[in-house]
């Protein structure tokens, strides 16, 4: 009884090209949820479905324990309310007008507002924020005071379910928190089984608890974040490689990944460490060269961009010398290469030794020439030096990765 | 940043008792004296000229007024379904076969008949298969529409001369036409079509919306959309009947309804046939009085005074009531 949603193998669209196949989907009430999927997945239409608005071919619906086909109009205005992508009306309507809406039904006598009626629209009003809004025309507002003030409408129903058709889509970032904000609020509050769909992975994982894949019409994942938000599972959906990653809060990120323009069949070893390999090992692998990467220690920013982008690494224990060993394994790499990069590092007594890597007759060396002294935190000074010979022996200077992809161009 | 102000509906309503007078007493024959039989008689004819003016005035902006919210287009009006050709179509039938000498009926109850036939034909074109969208309406309207015209131009260049004049005025519009019982019957329609449309504001405001939004907001909208259709083809075709063709009201009044106490559909359809009502009363007696004796249509005074008056009135205040 207490399920808000129940989809039994249900299935809607046309005969000859469903649009959803066999969907089972529960909802407890009191649940947050978010549907996912690519364009043309069957969100929508599983919204459709739930409000009616799209009949079954097969299956059946149940909101709230009672069959959707046997609700009266008026009774399933009272358990569910729609926030559609965009509500527009051509006439001049006040936000107090609008959030008015919400009882088109009348449930007392006659065509007035009761006393009932008129609590639960300013209820609605306050609860969305729009309460200094009321007096202004709708179409007059912002595109988030809009949603805000539909959200009022739909708030005025007093339903016991929220259904939102990608309600952010048209907004920017903050007003996109901001309507986040106030689903997770009524969630919390009022007890609302808030259901919604999006594109945007990010804000479905942050506010979220219960997300639902569809794929071609029928559930592919469901369950928590972590179940639904894998790279094999989106990948699978969306026919594209996306990288999930954890960031420093422990909130999940969905990142797309480009993948390769055409490949180099060329190699390039980078030097890099302290954040200064970032960008330009990953737009190496964008570009379509073979990077290895090293010696780095584990932990730097740098080794763990060149994990990320699976790069054969040679890694050295954390705040660690560079030993003999890693340096033999890396100066391999680098002779195998058929370039070598060196980045804006800053070199100190620990990672000094990886700049004799460079040092390899006959091969193109790239060697970063910026702001060389700032970086220099050796004992004796030795890093202008160093690069100094670097380049007498015929190394190309670069300062900004712009240049180094212009240089590297030249070899394809 | 603007706050919305409306305007209250008492000057409305001061405004019948100063109008209704204003029309009694202005009129080619000046001055009546109530004392004499002459004299009673001319007020009588003028009164039964308000009686028709208030309702088909009414009529027309009523089921302007509906026309608008159901199609969300604010050139919609009574007529843009086909009523108005059906119902002249009905009427040159009855004119051109000679039924208008048989009864006095004959005319308004074909020019009814005819209206509401156009208006089923027209819905079940737009309806085929599955629910009748908002463009499928106006399409099979604006298509039927110029079919009934042109076939009423056949009959009218057919007609006899003596008919075809009939016909001619029939299609001005002129308020003189109705006899007693036929008012009395449309002031019950019109009257009671409006009470129920009023009884529907709350669904007629979410129709608004358009027809998704207002099914989630609980409304049954294939039965309110083809309910209301009914009525304000009701109120046109009877506005019809009683006075022919008038033109400018059932599309200027609901604007000028909306500027005035802002688009909420509890009120509008009331409001609505008030100024409607108004507008047409003072239209009848500038048309009777300006070039006295002579009279000159009815349809040309509501579109020369209306037009700047309600020009005026929309650029004033446009934004209470529609946004483009």
């Amino acid at each position: 009884m207490s399920d808000a949603v129940l989809c039994r193998n249900v299935s809607a669209g046309y005969r000859q090209q469903p649009v959803l196949q066999d969907v089972s989907l529960t909802i407890r009430a009191g649940q947050m949820v978010a549907l996912l999927g690519p364009n043309g997945a069957g969100k929508s239409t599983l919204l459709r479905v739930l409000t009616g608005l799209q009949p079954l071919t097969g299956g059946e619906v149940q909101l709230f324990g009672r069959d959707l086909r046997q609700l009266r109009a008026t009774e399933r205005a009272r358990l569910v309310a729609v926030v559609p992508q965009e509500v527009t009306t051509p006439m001049a309507f006040t936000v107090a007008e609008l959030a008015a809406l919400g009882r088109s039904v009348p449930r007392g006598r006659w065509a007035n507002l009761t006393g009932t009626d008129q609590q639960a629209i300013e209820q609605a009003l306050a609860y969305t924020d729009t309460l200094e809004l009321r007096d202004r025309y709708y179409s007059e507002l912002s595109g988030g005071e809009k949603q805000r003030a539909v959200i009022a409408m739909a708030l005025a129903q007093e339903p016991q379910l929220l259904l939102l058709d990608e309600p952010t889509s048209h907004l920017d970032i903050n007003h996109r928190l901001e309507v986040l904000q106030l689903l997770e609020r009524l969630n919390r509050e009022r007890g609302l089984t808030v259901v919604m769909t999006s594109h945007d992975l990010n804000l479905a994982a942050e506010f979220f608890p219960q997300l639902a894949l569809l794929d071609h019409g029928r559930i592919t994942a469901s369950g928590g974040p972590a179940d639904v938000l894998r790279e094999d599972v989106l990948a699978e959906a969306y026919h594209c490689k996306l990288a999930v990653r954890r960031d420093a809060t422990g909130l999940l990120m969905i990142l797309p990944t480009r993948t390769a323009t055409a490949p180099t069949g060329k190699r390039v070893h980078v030097i890099c460490g302290g954040g200064s390999g970032v960008e330009v090992l990953r737009r190496l692998c964008v570009a379509g060269w073979q990077v290895s990467c090293g010696v780095l220690n584990q932990g730097d920013t740098d080794a763990q961009t060149a994990v990320a982008l699976g790069l054969p690494t040679v890694l050295e224990k954390p705040f660690s010398p560079l030993s003999a060993k890693a340096l033999t394994t890396a100066g391999q790499l680098a002779q195998e290469a058929d370039v070598i990069v060196v980045c804006e590092v800053p070199f100190g007594s620990g990672n000094i030794k990886n700049l004799d890597l460079a040092r390899q007759p006959g091969k193109l060396v790239l060697l970063n020439t910026r702001q060389v002294t700032a970086r220099d935190f050796t004992p004796q000074r030795e890093v202008p030096t160093l690069i100094d010979a670097l380049l007498a022996s015929g190394a190309t200077p670069w300062e900004h990765v712009g240049d180094l992809l212009v240089e590297l161009e030249k070899m394809r | 940043m603007s706050t919305h102000r409306r305007w209250p509906v008492w000057p409305l309503l001061l405004a019948i008792p100063l109008v209704v007078a204003g029309a009694l007493l202005a009129g080619a024959a000046g001055l009546p004296d109530w004392q004499t039989p002459l004299g009673r008689a001319v007020l009588e004819l003028r009164w039964h000229r308000i009686l028709t003016g208030f309702v088909v005035g009414a009529g027309l902006a009523g089921a302007g007024v509906v026309m608008q919210a159901l199609l969300r287009n604010p050139l919609a009006e009574p007529y843009v379904l086909g009523v108005s050709s059906g119902a002249g179509l009905g009427a040159a039938l009855a004119v051109f076969f000679g039924w208008s000498v048989v009864h006095l009926w004959a005319v308004p109850a074909a020019a009814f008949v005819t209206g509401l036939a156009t208006l089923t034909v027209v819905y079940l074109l737009a309806a085929r298969g599955g629910g009748a969208s908002i463009y499928g309406l106006l399409l099979s309207g604006i298509i039927v529409s110029a079919v009934l015209s042109n076939l009423l131009m056949l009959i009218v260049s057919l007609a006899p001369a003596e008919g075809m004049h009939s016909i001619l005025w029939w299609i001005l519009g002129n308020l003189q036409l109705s006899a007693q019982p036929l008012l009395l019957t449309g002031s019950v329609l019109v009257l009671g079509a409006l009470v129920i449309l009023t009884g529907l504001g709350r669904q007629l405001n979410a129709l608004t919306l358009g027809r998704e939004a207002a099914h989630h907001l609980g409304v049954r909208t294939g039965l309110m959309i083809a309910g209301c259709l009914v009525l304000a083809t009701l109120l046109a075709a009877t506005a019809v009947a009683l006075a022919g063709l008038i033109g400018f009201v059932g599309l200027i009044v609901p604007h000028a309804a909306r500027a005035w106490v802002g688009p909420d559909h509890r009120k509008l359809p009331a409001v609505a046939a008030v100024i409607g009502g108004l507008f047409l009363v003072v239209c009848d007696t500038v048309a009777r009085t300006i070039i006295a004796p002579q009279e000159i249509p009815i349809g040309v005074v509501t579109a020369l005074v209306g037009g700047p008056f309600f020009l005026a009135l929309l650029l004033r205040r446009r934004k209470g009531g529609w946004i483009e």
